[in-house]
């Protein structure tokens, strides 16, 4: 609700800027895990291909048997009789092995990504969270991954059999009668042309069908978000004018598109379909048997086979749009995998001592953009309070987030007890740094996993007295299981309730170096006092830095900056900038006016 | 069957309509493919016996058959295609409108994310029911259903055969489904589990990380993938037996047809033409079938999506009274008023209390009291369990939804603004207001200070939900449309989180221009707005603990008022430092 709206705004455009310098880690080198046992279903599937041609092979030459002249021979049309039914069964079982090996490997495969992505997302910046909300990651972990089903399951599989299937057929058919067999081509080739032209143009149309239905989904997040505003000042009965619109646009969109190549996709399909395929076959062999071309049996190969030869064509057809989408999906991932991390130095250096300094340090959110900070300069001592005062999107809250690095500065340098951070192992740095932002972090765990999550190895003594010194102890006993009770499923805390199991849980983690920010304190009014004396232990003989809100608050401070447009302007005790600081006595004067203010 | 009684549910009767027409139109394509089918047989039968002129006459016939197919089948597709887009319509439509009318208490602020899917995945899926689903379902059923009955006219035995399979392939089609949804509902569960844990994960990250859990892997969410992966597993184990059974059913029919036809053919009890033809005829009549397994997937996920929707469109809505009633004044009051968010819990128990018209009203108590209830209880978020709620001498049940609001101007704490610009959001207060009413408003709100800061002044674009400005800016500019609006009651939650102190100021002076001359209800978090209040409500365990103005509740020996007053002033004085005071 703050100030610290501003970094978030500012860091949605570095992620717009990061985009355009990563590589995206490419769909093939995702894959990597599961390329043996795609190419053993792929092998399998073009198997099933070429056997499945075999039964219908069967049934030609047990018809010409039966019709030949003279005696039949019926341990020939036996022994037909069972190598097309074996053809069968080895057409099924690869068939089915094939689809078996994808999808059992698709499950391993979505597991194994998605702990990729954990990984990564466990090193990157931490202000690479501020700028997405968990919603996104969601989407990107789950329904992406999701989405390349498609890719793994079905894609390759049935790009395979589409390409096996009529290759093998025309090859076999050409082998019996190439002059009938060309014949049988002409829909075919006729209805892939026609199909090439329809599709020309579909990822335009596929782009703007997908941006119409994304606008739906904005239109109605944007409905139901603002429903209290659309409710007491829109018409009562009438559901938001916007979500109206890009309803009824995609309406248009869909019905134009469609209707504008009905036409033309309706004759492809019936040129396709089987009815005239069929239709097509046997006029030709009717055709080429009264002329005396072929005996009557040699047409039956082409009768059973020709007619199948564009039904894996179809199928992929079908198949395209789920395709692109998976594909789409899985550039999605490349990119997340290709988030930069954080740099980890190779050999880490331990801090001594627990003072921070800030070195002629500049920060931009984008690349080449505009400074957010420029030049600052800034020493933190052992056991003192330094608080940043200034207006909202001054920068205040960009230097703070420099100590816990959740970004790295462009020039100059931050380090803690004389080693810059980027050289601390990150496991170190965290358990250096505390730090309490707005937003309070309880995890669905019992109340003392939540207190532990500080020092997975303290006992529940140690727990009990860090919720104690946080003010919390006697409301954890209250609740239906103690400490036992899982924070979300058995028990609802309340703002300030949770905020102090946040800070009983800095008690207990006991991180020499403190960042705070002062609105935490007010998050919850009604217990704004347990949160302050809370506070006030936990700040106990730390380096502290705090973003201050109330200027009240830090009257006392060691050192009190302000900060302007990116720049500690000035510095120094309430004292000396008070006579002396314009820019503090204008925050000063501002403060006052505020608290005298009143509703009435 | 059941997919097609839900969609007629939701669409309404004229668009269901046309939907029939649509299914009839299809079945009679699908029957006439399987004609086309039936008609290869005396065709070939006339070719093998080399008896041309009998084949041409069937040519003949089976292209006038295959002529009318193609006829009609454009038809049925042009129709699909219109039904679709009509879905769409039809769906969106009845979603905004239903949507609309829901209490405002069922917007939780969690329903953002799946009414965003359902309203575009959701009804993408349910779009392709006509158009794809029901037209690749009616080929699979029709078109074999129509070569076996004309199977019938050639050879009994041989279309017998062909059907012997037949109450197998539904047992276990039906199986199949039965334990698939059970697979199903254990992976939807694993599947909310793991949404919940990454939703943790990403949010938690600076606490998970401290402690190099991010770096390792963090278990929770890592038990939570696993479990996910063995549902998914466990899921796919279930459902391959039944395809492979399906799949091999298929074919096992061919196969019986091949071996009784062949025995029947070398016994000379069928005609060797014939035979090859069935034969032919016999493929045709699986290849549907096969395709129908394939649909299955798609069929299960356009079922969900509709009983999703379905369920949405069922849930209730804020009852409209059938005589309305007008509010005589302003006057807010609550006469023995109880309510509860569930059954045996109640949040506010026999409230009494009157708000007259020019007074502001001040609610305090510690959170979970009730404060906010009550002023959702007068915005008729809720009805109340029991008592009255009472607006101008008016029970709101008997005020229509329109005209309650418009007597309304409701401030929250999180102000959400559409996309636009700052004149756009203003606006929105009164849609027939003037350019100058709306600047006029700004400026009462302190929006011109905003706008001064801007490079596109007052026409400035808000971003989505207003992220283009700062909660202290966001909550100015909603504040000038309360006061475009001019409603004669302000329901008010003032802002928890502190502002900066220019922000505050200029907060307090739109607050104050906003107030005015009204009746307003305020849950207060700022001292000198409770301290000014007419009347305070002091709220505790859902009841009202203690009431009067600042000066009579202040020397009341061991009031909750007086307690509640210097703990929040010594707050106030609070100084933080790093040596223990």
């Amino acid at each position: 609700m703050s100030d610290n709206d501003q970094p978030t705004v500012d860091g949605r455009m570095a992620t717009a800027d990061e985009g355009q310098t990563i590589e995206p880690v490419s769909v093939a080198e995702i894959l990597r895990p599961v390329r043996v046992p795609l190419a053993i279903a792929c092998l399998l599937r073009a198997v099933s291909a070429v056997a499945m041609i075999f039964p219908f092979l069967a049934v030609a030459r047990i018809g010409e048997d039966l019709l030949a002249d003279g005696p039949v021979d019926n341990d020939a049309v036996w022994g037909s009789v069972r190598f097309g039914i074996i053809a069968l069964v080895v057409a099924m079982v690869t068939l089915l092995g094939a689809a078996a090996i994808t999808h059992i490997a698709d499950v391993d495969f979505q597991l194994d990504i998605r702990r990729r992505m954990a990984e990564r997302l466990g090193r990157v910046p931490l202000g690479w969270f501020d700028a997405r909300n968990s919603g996104q990651v969601k989407k990107s972990l789950q329904d992406d991954v999701g989405a390349m089903h498609h890719l793994v399951g079905h894609a390759l599989i049935d790009t395979v059999a589409a390409a096996i299937t009529p290759l093998a057929t025309v090859i076999v058919l050409l082998a019996i009668d190439w002059r009938l067999a060309l014949f049988t081509f002409v829909p075919v080739i006729l209805g892939l042309y026609l199909y090439s032209t329809m599709m020309r143009g579909y990822g335009e149309k596929m782009q703007e069908y997908q941006d119409s239905l994304g606008r739906v989904n904005g239109a109605v997040v944007e409905f139901l978000a603002g429903i209290a505003v659309v409710k007491t000042f829109g018409e009562a009965d009438e559901a938001h004018q916007r979500y109206t619109e890009e309803t009824e646009g995609f309406a248009d969109t869909f019905h134009d598109w469609v209707s504008g190549t009905l036409k033309l996709s309706n004759l492809t399909e019936f040129i396709l379909s089987p009815v005239t395929s069929v239709m097509w076959v046997l006029t030709g062999s009717v055709v080429f048997v009264a002329n005396g071309w072929i005996e009557p049996t040699e047409a039956l190969p082409f009768l059973l086979l020709g007619a199948g030869i564009t039904a894996p064509i179809q199928a992929l057809g079908f198949s395209a749009q789920e395709l692109q989408v998976g594909l789409a999906a899985a550039g999605r991932v490349g990119e997340l995998l290709a988030t930069p991390t954080l740099e980890v130095a190779d050999s880490p250096r331990s801090p001594d001592g627990s003072d921070v300094r800030f070195d002629g340090v500049s920060f931009g959110y984008e690349t080449g953009g505009r400074d957010a900070l420029t030049d600052i300069d800034l020493e933190l001592q052992p056991g003192t309070v330094t608080a940043l005062v200034g207006a909202s999107g001054s920068g205040k809250t960009t230097i703070a987030r420099l100590v816990p690095r959740f970004w790295d500065p462009r020039a100059g340098s931050v380090s803690i007890g004389g080693v810059d951070v980027r050289d601390i192992d990150p496991v170190e740095l965290y358990q250096r740094v505390g730090f309490v932002f707005q937003d309070v972090q309880l995890i669905r765990a019992s109340v003392a996993d939540n207190v532990r999550l500080g020092r997975p190895d303290a006992s529940l003594d140690e727990v009990v007295a860090a919720s104690r010194l946080a003010r919390i102890h006697d409301r954890i006993t209250e609740l239906p299981d103690g400490y036992d009770t899982v924070v979300g499923d058995g028990a609802h805390l309340s703002g300030g309730e949770a905020q102090r199991v946040s800070i009983a849980r800095l008690v207990l983690a006991d991180t020499p170096i403190l960042v705070l920010d002062e609105a935490t304190a007010y998050a919850d009014p009604e217990s704004e006092a347990e949160i302050q004396e809370a506070l006030s232990i936990l700040a106990a003989g730390r380096t502290l830095l705090v973003i201050a809100h109330r200027l009240g608050t830090i009257v006392n401070a060691d050192q009190i900056c302000v900060v302007a447009d990116g720049r500690i302007v000035d510095r120094g005790t309430h004292d000396t900038l008070i006579r002396e600081s314009e820019q503090y006595q204008r925050l000063w004067a501002a403060h006052d006016s505020g608290v005298a203010g009143t509703v009435s | 069957m059941r997919l097609l009684r839900l969609l007629l549910e939701v669409l309404s009767v004229q668009y269901g309509r046309k939907l029939k027409t649509f299914i009839r139109i299809e079945v009679t394509t699908a029957a006439l493919a399987g004609l086309a089918f039936v008609l290869v047989v005396p065709t070939l039968d006339a070719m093998l016996q080399r008896d041309t002129g009998r084949a041409v006459t069937w040519l003949v016939v089976t292209g006038a058959v295959v002529a009318v197919y193609a006829v009609v089948g454009y038809q049925g597709k042009a129709l699909g295609y219109e039904v679709g887009s009509t879905v769409s319509r039809a769906l969106h439509r009845r979603i905004g409108h239903h949507v609309v009318r829901l209490p405002l208490g069922w917007f939780d602020g969690t329903r953002q994310g799946p009414m965003g899917q359902l309203a575009s995945k959701g009804v993408v899926d349910v779009m392709g029911v006509p158009a794809h689903l029901a037209r690749a379902l009616i080929v699979a059923v029709v078109t074999p259903l129509t070569v076996v009955v004309g199977m019938f006219f050639f050879d009994w035995r041989l279309a017998l055969s062909a059907l012997v399979m037949l109450p197998l392939l539904v047992v276990m089609a039906q199986v199949t489904g039965a334990l698939v949804k059970r697979a199903d509902r254990r992976l939807h569960a694993a599947r909310g589990e793991a949404n919940a844990r990454i939703i943790e994960f990403s949010t938690h990250q600076p606490v998970l990380r401290a402690f190099g859990r991010s770096i390792e892997g963090d278990e929770r969410l890592d038990a939570a993938l696993v479990e996910q992966r063995d549902a998914t597993r466990k899921l796919l184990f279930t459902a391959v037996p039944g395809i492979t059974g399906f799949i091999a059913a298929v074919q096992i029919a061919f196969g019986i047809v091949l071996v009784i036809g062949t025995n029947l053919a070398l016994g000379g009890d069928v005609s060797v033409a014939e035979f090859v033809a069935l034969l032919v005829l016999t493929v045709r009549f699986i290849e549907p079938l096969v395709v129908a397994a394939d649909l299955m997937g798609a069929l299960r996920l356009a079922e969900s999506s509709l009983g999703r929707l379905s369920e949405l469109l069922a849930e209730p809505t804020l009852p409209e009274p059938e005589k309305p009633t007008l509010p005589t004044s302003s006057e807010v009051e609550f006469d023995g008023v109880r309510f509860g968010y569930e059954a045996d819990r109640p949040v506010l128990d026999d409230i009494d209390f009157v708000a007259r018209p020019g007074t502001v009203t001040a609610l305090v108590g510690a959170s979970g009291s009730g404060k906010t209830t009550v002023t959702r209880l007068i915005a008729r978020f809720w009805d109340v369990d029991g008592g009255t709620v009472r607006v101008g001498g008016a029970d709101v049940r008997d005020v229509t939804t329109e005209h309650l609001m418009s007597q309304l101007s409701l401030v929250f704490q999180d102000v959400y603004l559409f996309e636009g610009s700052i004149v756009d959001n203003i606006r929105l207060g009164r849609m027939d207001a003037t350019d100058d009413e709306v600047i006029e408003a700004g400026r009462a709100a302190r929006v011109d200070e905003i706008v001064e800061r801007l490079p596109d002044g007052w026409h400035t674009q808000v971003g989505e939900g207003g992220t283009n400005l700062s909660g202290g800016e966001r909550q100015r500019v909603s504040i000038a449309r309360a006061i475009l609006k001019d409603a004669p009651i302000v329901l008010l939650d003032e802002a928890t989180a502190a502002l900066d102190p220019a922000n505050e100021v200029l907060v307090t002076q739109a607050l104050r221009a906003l107030a005015a001359d009204k009746t307003v209800i305020v849950i207060a978090h700022r001292l000198q707005t409770v301290r000014h209040a007419d009347q305070i409500l002091v709220l505790g365990d859902g009841r009202i603990t203690e009431r009067g103005t600042h000066d009579e509740l202040i020397d009341r020996p061991g009031g909750t008022y007086a307690a509640f007053w210097s703990r929040r002033e010594a707050a106030q004085g609070w100084r933080l430092a790093a040596s223990p005071s």
